[in-house]
């Protein structure tokens, strides 16, 4: 099923994973169900199809761009930053917000989302998330006391936590430079959302949300904390002595919400992302930590690269992406064989 | 159809996953579910769906049982219906 938003307009773009269409047919001819159920299962069932060609279409082309060596028209030299409010319902993208942002939540949203591009823009050359300067959408207040944040395929959306587990997710700023990543992702390698893979897609959004947090702080690598999700701990988690959802320097750490496996035998290929993405994500932490300065500087830019120098890869394993990463170390930074030595040991120290 | 055990997994937090200390479950008896949701999540279990891979989205672990044993299906969280979805807690563990 998908939900309408109240206005009446359908929102394709969360349309994209829906019933199957012959189960939809049939309960759209079913005399048993109401009018407007069957006339719903109809109307899912007409956009569905013209929302799966487009998903599929849309991997079809970039992939068909990477082939060619060609470049994406830019849109726009930067993006439009864009703030929606859901009202506490389920329907994105809800009402746009016209600045100025009276609500506080709207302003870290635009004021965040705002320097993710240009943390983009400035240390990789990134023009939006898809490096031809698409508008960058973000829906807030989404459902009632939602205690999550994630990327739907077009747009960032953000819950208001429950107020005891979680606080507004907006009050992490590598929460949104990790939702944004998920979208550079998507226009990139197209990671899948399972195994490898699935804890790479994951790995990366939590080392570039970790990289930018850093940067807005002007920290390094040996100041930062490597925590993700530290300022949304609402006061139940604090109580409970959790400082974070993970911890990309132990993740194993007892003050995880989310404790994480250290090396990559412990992961299966029915493992949860945010589970599989601890051994790179410490790989990637020991590599920062051991090459010193600032980690967006040399080794956040090995990962940048292995990121955007290849084909879309949605099945990439682990082991192919470390050794891409090494590649990328030698080949882009020849004259300092300091960088691979750090990229060599944080994937060692994680038994790759 | 009687009771059936709902878990939400994933987001952004890694609810459910192996050590987590999040958690987020409910019990539905479905005579209680109207008429069409009570269809709605027939359809789940005989045709499912399945979880979907929207980054950070959650997913639905659904479990009923059955002359068979019990049957047990991940569905993406929109797919759901909003009564279902509706009997979840979240809380720590």
């Amino acid at each position: 099923m998908f939900e309408i938003q109240r206005e009446g307009f359908i929102d394709m773009r969360y349309c994209c994973h829906i019933v199957p269409k012959d189960v939809l047919d049939r309960f759209a001819e079913d005399t048993r169900l109401s009018d407007e159920l069957r006339e719903g299962m109809s109307r899912t069932s007409r956009v569905s199809d013209g929302v799966r060609t487009l998903r599929v279409q849309a991997g079809i082309f970039t992939t068909a761009v990477q082939a060619s060596g060609a470049q994406f028209v830019q849109l726009a030299a930067a993006p439009t930053v864009t703030v929606y409010d859901c009202k506490q319902t389920q329907t994105p993208p809800g009402t746009l917000l016209v600045p100025p942002y009276g609500d506080p939540t709207a302003k870290r949203a635009f004021a965040e989302t705002t320097k993710v591009a240009n943390f983009y823009q400035a240390l990789f050359g990134r023009n939006s998330i898809d490096n031809a300067g698409m508008t960058m959408m973000s829906s807030i207040h989404f459902g009632v006391k939602f205690n999550n944040a994630l990327w739907n395929g077009a747009q960032m959306i953000y819950g208001d936590g429950d107020g005891q587990i979680f606080i507004d997710f907006t009050n992490g700023n590598d929460v949104i430079g990790h939702e944004l990543t998920h979208g550079v992702t998507q226009n990139t390698l197209q990671l899948a959302y399972k195994g490898d893979a699935g804890g790479l897609n994951e790995s990366l959004s939590d080392c570039f949300g970790s990289m930018f947090r850093q940067w807005e702080a002007g920290q390094d690598a040996n100041s930062a904390d490597w925590l993700i999700g530290s300022t949304i701990m609402g006061p139940m988690a604090i109580g409970r002595g959790f400082t974070c959802l993970r911890d990309m320097a132990n993740p194993a750490a007892t003050h995880c919400l989310n404790p994480q496996p250290i090396n990559y035998s412990q992961l299966t290929p029915s493992t949860d992302p945010h589970y599989a993405s601890g051994p790179p994500n410490l790989a990637f932490c020991v590599a920062c930590k051991t090459k010193g300065g600032n980690s967006w500087e040399k080794i956040g830019q090995v990962w940048y690269a292995t990121m955007t120098g290849t084909d879309a890869t949605p099945n990439m394993t682990m082991p192919d992406f470390a050794n891409r990463t090494r590649q990328v170390a030698r080949k882009n930074f020849p004259a300092d064989p300091t960088v691979f030595a750090a990229v060599d040991k944080g994937w060692k120290q994680v038994g790759l | 159809m009687a009771l059936v055990d709902v878990e939400r997994i994933g987001g952004f937090g890694g609810f459910g996953s192996p050590g987590s200390h999040l958690r987020s479950r409910g019990i539905v008896e479905t005579s209680d579910l109207s008429h069409d949701d009570q269809q709605a999540l027939e359809a789940l279990f005989d045709n499912s769906p399945g979880g979907g891979d929207l980054p950070d989205a959650f997913k639905y672990r659904l479990t009923r049982q059955t002359a068979q044993g019990p049957q047990t299906v991940e569905i993406a969280e929109h797919h759901v219906p909003e009564a279902v979805r509706a009997t979840v807690k979240d809380e720590l563990v």
